[in-house]
């Protein structure tokens, strides 16, 4: 295991950057394209991480899981949720290559929302990402993302991914 | 201050919109229900499985916490010290060998006895302590489940539930009560906690949209109420025709015995929700924040006898239709807010499904009925000292 050289942390970045535009934009299909065909998303909190209890708030493992997430939000609960605007903050604290083309990074995080009926902005969670990540032909793709959050009573229903 | 005064709507199918926000109701409701003759669901013994295991809850504005003795009992106390009522413990959950108060060192062993207070040689005279012990809570347990009141009075538990209500619960807990935790799931919703449990039968596959896509009937059921208010919705367990509706239906197996069939939904009065829907067995421990807010941990679980195949098909069922980001059970958290929201205005709520009578209390309810939620008005009612107007 050794630290991630220059460029694969900038590949690295760029997917992370793209995964954060995704969400912002409410762009569902990008945020799908950010994982491989392999690819797994997991939300869950501190304390089932420190508890070793596995439930999650959202356990996509597996790339058809994702394919629902996707649509979930964009036909299933889309007229009955009301809609929030978030802004991801993130914070790259390392990254290390596992063997060649597969890499750990781990971010902090912070998202605030925006819901269209108040306009007030707040803290919708702040955690940690851990990230298993390749890289092929230049590109970067999750194999998987675990948010994990140390709100662990989140302030209100989640409707989209972190 | 003067407890608030609500004159009731004659018509028991009205309920009057100033009860989600009249000030000083709060108050009232602590006294009258929270602290009042209910039982209140605390923990389950899957929560706390060794000695020294212990869980921090609330019961109304009480900070209190259940711990696992010794002796293999649990016990449910305030979570005071007895001398200068510092809070005893501060995590939500852990394991302890006693219970040290870090102000004076008071010590209080797993059972609540005190067993140490240093310079006890100078305390007043008549002291002793076995007079200090922690303050407990009166306690029963079923199948694993542990309930907590504030008064004496409170009838035993069978007897305050009902067969309707504990018959079911007895198969939501698995049967036998060997459960495993599986994990949490924690949320605040912003709104009163009387719109939290405000929930129907009649809004299911009309705010649900994954019921009509995936084409899921609601099998044969009805609701039972209890005059205290309890809830129990119990029917039988059907299966999605349109799984291909999703890329992986595998989410929507049922892979239980005959014996664990059937879909259940039940309510305790004032505030607790018990599910079985499929192959996920979860409790909704429902906290308050005062008039507005309410914290709502919910909490799955596994059972002893499951093979590991079940155990993560239990993981991945529970973790992705319940909760709130569940595919069946999200909707419902936007809605409590627009409830609270909505009901910030003049007049009454109206109840029409299922009415059959405006001046009468249904205690057998038809499965997509929404009058279930009557009898549990009209306890808040009297409990409250609300008078109805007249007819």
């Amino acid at each position: 295991m050794s630290k991630a050289s220059a460029a694969n942390k900038e590949l690295i970045e760029d997917l992370n950057s793209e995964y954060i535009a995704a969400l912002d934009d409410f762009n569902m299909n990008n945020w799908l394209a950010c994982f491989t065909q392999q690819g797994q998303y997991i939300l869950t909190s501190e304390e089932n991480v420190r508890r070793k209890l596995p439930i999650a708030f959202m356990l996509d493992d597996c790339y058809a899981r994702l394919k629902d997430r996707v649509k979930q939000v964009l036909e299933i609960q889309h007229d009955s949720t009301e809609h929030y605007q978030m802004r991801h903050f993130t914070q790259l604290i390392s990254a290390t290559e596992l063997k060649v083309g597969e890499f750990r990074a781990n971010y902090n995080f912070s998202v605030y929302y925006t819901p269209r009926d108040t306009n007030q902005t707040e803290t919708l969670c702040v955690g940690r990402y851990e990230d298993t990540i390749v890289i092929d032909n230049g590109e970067a793709r999750f194999e998987k993302r675990v948010a994990i959050v140390d709100t662990n009573v989140l302030p209100r229903y989640v409707a989209y991914p972190v | 201050m003067s407890a608030p005064y609500i004159e009731w709507p004659a018509k028991t199918n009205h309920v009057p919109k100033e009860v989600f926000e009249k000030e000083g109701l709060w108050e009232q409701e602590l006294e009258n229900i929270f602290y009042g003759e209910e039982w209140h669901p605390i923990v389950h013994r899957a929560e706390i499985p060794n000695p020294g295991d212990y869980k921090a809850a609330q019961l109304g504005e009480i900070n209190i916490f259940a711990v696992h003795g010794d002796d293999g009992e649990i016990r449910i106390f305030q979570n005071t010290c007895t001398h200068r009522g510092t809070s005893l413990v501060t995590e939500s959950s852990g394991n302890k060998k006693e219970f040290e108060c870090p102000y004076h060192r008071w010590l209080f062993n797993l059972e609540g006895d005190l067993i140490g207070c240093p310079g006890n040689r100078e305390f007043s005279p008549g002291f002793d302590k076995k007079d200090y012990g922690l303050l407990s809570l009166r306690v029963e347990e079923f199948y694993g489940l542990y309930f907590a009141t504030m008064s004496d009075k409170t009838p035993p538990l069978k007897e305050y539930f009902g067969e309707s209500f504990y018959e079911p619960l007895q198969r939501l807990l698995g049967g036998d009560g060997r459960l495993n935790l599986i994990g949490y799931q924690k949320v605040t919703y912003d709104c009163n906690w009387k719109a939290y449990c405000d929930n129907d039968g009649y809004h299911g596959a009309l705010l649900h949209k994954a019921f009509a896509m995936l084409n899921w009937q609601g099998g044969q059921g009805t609701q039972i109420v209890t005059k205290n208010g309890h809830l129990s919705f119990d029917s039988e367990l059907t299966m999605p025709d349109h799984v291909d509706a999703l890329e992986d239906g595998s989410i929507l197996d049922f892979k239980g015995t005959e014996t664990s069939n059937g879909s259940i939904v039940l309510m305790s009065f004032p505030i607790t929700v018990y599910t079985k829907h499929l192959d996920m067995l979860n409790i909704r421990y429902s906290f308050p924040k005062g008039p507005k807010g309410v914290e709502v941990h919910y909490v799955y679980f596994s059972h002893q006898d499951d093979d590991d195949e079940m155990v993560k098909h239990r993981i991945r069922q529970s973790s992705n239709l319940l909760g709130p980001c569940g595919l069946i059970s999200m909707e419902d958290a936007s809605v409590f807010s627009r409830i609270d929201k909505g009901n910030r205005t003049q007049g009454n709520a109206v109840f029409q499904k299922g009415v059959t009578d405006e001046y009468a209390i249904p205690l057998e309810v038809g499965q997509t009925d929404e009058t279930g939620n009557l009898a549990r008005w009209e306890r808040y009612r009297e409990l409250m000292g609300f008078e109805r107007g007249l007819k």
